[in-house]
């Protein structure tokens, strides 16, 4: 065999090997359309990592495909920092899935890498007049919806009946209340009365800054995208957890993310902390005995009479990727996941952690008709009331790259540390924190 | 024309072929991600957005003035360094107490390198737990012996951050020199310290002479290695403090990770590598030339 021969015999074999690579049915005239019978495989990405969430995406993907028989849906299941770190790398490779779950300030950042398609016609085929308007607005630009949100949930703060009644303390309803009982209830190592958290590569001290700005009215990115954290509010409040980290939290906590947080009141180690409804299901996954000393009340007010306002609402949507080849079947997929009675399903999962996204669904019976529900009411009650008000940190004045970058970047987790471990001054910390995120929006831009 | 057709044809062709898979790995393993790193440094390379531009010397210079970087490049020179003497002094006194056991001996062996055989996450989450100030044993012991006045996280206090890590870090390294310094160990020739001690030498002498002389180019490879490694670690430190509190214990790996995947700013993350690099070349080229000195003193 002489050189041109071997060349071509390589050239084949290349060719035949490429060929064989390739996935079967992907071409885009497999995917069925309209009434043809839909045909091809599609990978879903969702970040439902405990059994019951995890179990019922299994379910719907098995449904769909009894349903579609030509369809074939591949679920891969990431943890949220785990997701976030799989899609911005994948999409430098193509390596992104045809549908998946998002956080709103990934879905911004999604539209700036123009990785998503907009879902109009799903939305309105399941009907717009059904959905809330606010997350809604989150995923939208210029009329064209890029996200539809599949459950809400918001901040509020989690207190213990049996500590407060054992000191014979009422709820506190403002912030130097809350100080005050946090203290009185503070018995560590038994029990600490509220964990400030401040752990890097996360964004749990930002989000126990935006409590207190927000409750004075204001936002952590002003209307016109810079950071606040030089204003009045934000560095009494700053103030505010530095006093409170001091008093009644333990020392490790400048290291905690999410989950250590969490954790501490799951196991009754704290008597105050903030989160959503998922806080029953933790507790009663860890500590059955103590879900009866548990409720929820709204997050302090600087005075007692200030007006109710929102503070931080999260509207988790579904989004379908740029690089699906077949957005008929995401797509389709997608709206078979709000089908009356599967929708609330899977809202059942998470019984009072996920709220329906939508109107209808929130007042239906079959969905009020739970015993978790019912047994917090008042704690559903108050984290519809905060869910109505209430933004994702930062897009207080609609989706902006800016509010990711406050929440993803640890500045202020850095600002917060830099205060505590080394005794930097409040003012100072915040004007080289507030600087940095500056510049960091400008890299952005 | 004919001249290179006759060379080519000199060539062994099939002998190339079968060689082919593994250059094809080198060059996609090695080659290709060293080449990519070179070219993204040059550019303004964002992780998610499709477009960027040629920047020249920007990302080098933006790296080069920004203090955080001195700090992270400070931080991994006394990892490294107390890391790697650290790690040799105590794999060095447990080979040579395990050399001395009569009995027992690869018990204790299996026992002291059980560290090693952890990984790094397995690693980092349970010392977490152990100095978790909240569940954690030690800082429940400390308070109970009356050491300290409340529970003391040692990763959350400044002082002694560093210091925890550290320890881990020996505690987790030392098991790998202990194993090849036992071996070079068993492979002096007894006869040796016999002749030396006829000879009137003392024990210090008879260690300097001939057990460190002979042990010397097996620690000398570990040094290169674990220099090597140590330098570029990221799991370990990054899973235990993710670089805090507070940057003490942000490393140039973990810098460059929270550049590249943090900030996205792939252009100035590959610069950070391309100078770690550059710098790890030269200590390379210092312990080779060490190493090649021993080796011509011994023949």
């Amino acid at each position: 065999m002489n050189a041109k021969q071997w060349s071509m015999a390589s050239l084949a074999a290349l060719v035949l090997l490429t060929a064989g690579c390739g996935k079967e049915a992907d071409t885009p005239e497999a995917a069925g359309s309209g009434d043809k019978e839909m045909k091809g495989e599609i990978v879903m990405w969702h970040s439902f990592t405990q059994g019951a969430r995890n179990d019922f995406m299994k379910e719907a993907a098995d449904a769909f495909m009894s349903k579609h028989p030509g369809v074939k849906i591949k679920i891969e299941t990431f943890a949220w920092p785990e997701f976030y770190t799989k899609w911005t790398t994948g999409l430098q490779s193509g390596q992104v899935p045809d549908v998946s779950t998002a956080l709103p300030n990934h879905v911004v950042e999604m539209l700036d890498a123009d990785a998503i398609v907009p879902l109009n016609d799903v939305i309105d085929k399941i009907g717009r007049d059904r959905f809330y308007e606010a997350p809604l607005k989150e995923g939208t630009v210029d009329g064209k919806n890029y996200s539809i949100p599949l459950y809400s949930h918001a901040q509020v703060m989690w207190y213990r009946k049996d500590l407060l009644e054992k000191a014979k303390l009422p709820v506190p309803k403002t912030w130097d209340e809350l100080y005050e009982t946090a203290k009185a209830l503070n018995n560590p190592p038994e029990v600490y009365g509220l964990s400030v958290p401040m752990g890097l590569g996360d964004m749990m001290a930002t989000r126990f800054l935006n409590f207190y700005v927000r409750s004075a009215g204001e936002a952590l990115v002003t209307k016109d995208g810079k950071a606040n954290l030089t204003s009045k509010a934000a560095i009494d409040g700053i103030n505010y957890w530095v006093k409170m980290y001091k008093t009644t939290s333990p020392s490790g906590s400048v290291n905690f993310k999410v989950l250590d947080q969490a954790t501490l009141y799951y196991q009754g180690k704290t008597a105050f902390d903030f989160n959503s409804g998922f806080q029953i299901g933790g507790v009663e996954t860890n500590s059955p005995k103590l879900l009866d000393q548990i409720d929820a009340a709204p997050i302090p007010k600087i005075n007692a009479n200030d007006p109710d306002r929102g503070i931080e609402t999260s509207n988790v949507p579904m989004v379908v990727w740029k690089n699906s080849k077949h957005p008929e079947i995401a797509k389709a997929f997608v709206e078979s996941l709000y089908e009356k009675e599967r929708y609330i399903k899977f809202l059942h999962s998470v019984p009072a952690g996920m709220l329906p996204a939508m109107k209808d669904i929130a007042e239906d019976p079959a969905f009020l008709d739970n015993p978790t529900i019912q047994k917090f009411s008042g704690a559903v009650k108050v984290i519809s009331s905060a869910v109505d008000q209430g933004t994702a940190i930062g897009m207080e004045n609609g989706p902006t790259l800016e509010s990711g970058i406050l929440a993803n970047q640890g500045v202020i987790e850095k600002m917060f540390q830099n205060i505590v471990l080394k005794n930097e001054p409040v003012e100072e910390a915040a004007k080289k924190a507030e600087n940095e995120l500056n510049q960091l929006f400008k890299l952005y831009q | 024309m004919n001249s290179l057709r006759t060379s080519f044809k000199r060539w062994n062709l099939t002998g190339l072929l079968f060689v082919l898979p593994a250059v094809l790995i080198v060059v996609l393993l090695l080659i290709y991600p060293i080449l990519s790193s070179m070219y993204y440094s040059f550019t303004s390379k964002n992780l998610i957005r499709p477009h960027y531009q040629w920047v020249w010397l920007d990302n080098f210079r933006y790296v080069l003035t920004n203090p955080e970087f001195y700090r992270a490049f400070a931080n991994s020179i006394k990892w490294t360094v107390l890391s790697i003497v650290g790690q040799l002094l105590v794999g060095f006194a447990a080979a040579l107490a395990l050399n001395k056991i009569p009995r027992f001996s690869g018990f204790f062996r299996t026992l002291l390198i059980i560290p090693w055989a952890f990984p790094a996450i397995v690693i980092a989450f349970t010392w977490k737990w152990i100095f978790n100030d909240v569940y954690g044993f030690l800082p429940n012991l400390l308070t109970q012996l009356g050491i300290t006045s409340h529970n003391v996280n040692l990763f959350a206090e400044p002082s002694l951050v560093f210091g925890a890590v550290l320890f881990v870090n020996i505690w987790f390294g030392a098991p790998l020199f202990m194993v090849n310094i036992l071996s070079a160990l068993k492979t002096i020739p007894a006869d040796q310290y016999e002749a030396a001690m006829m000879d009137g030498a003392t024990p210090w002498q008879s260690f300097w002479a001939i057990t460190i002389r002979h042990i010397r180019g097996v620690i000398g490879l570990l040094l290169v290695l674990r220099t090597i490694w140590v330098f570029n670690n990221f799991d370990l430190l990054y899973l235990m403090t993710g670089g805090g509190p507070s940057d003490l214990t942000t490393t140039l790996p973990i810098f460059a990770y929270k550049t590249g995947w943090g900030l996205k700013q792939l252009g100035v993350a590959s610069a950070i590598t391309i100078i770690l690099l550059l710098f790890l070349l030269v200590v390379c080229m210092l312990y080779f030339r060490l190493l090649n000195k021993w080796e011509k003193e011994d023949r």
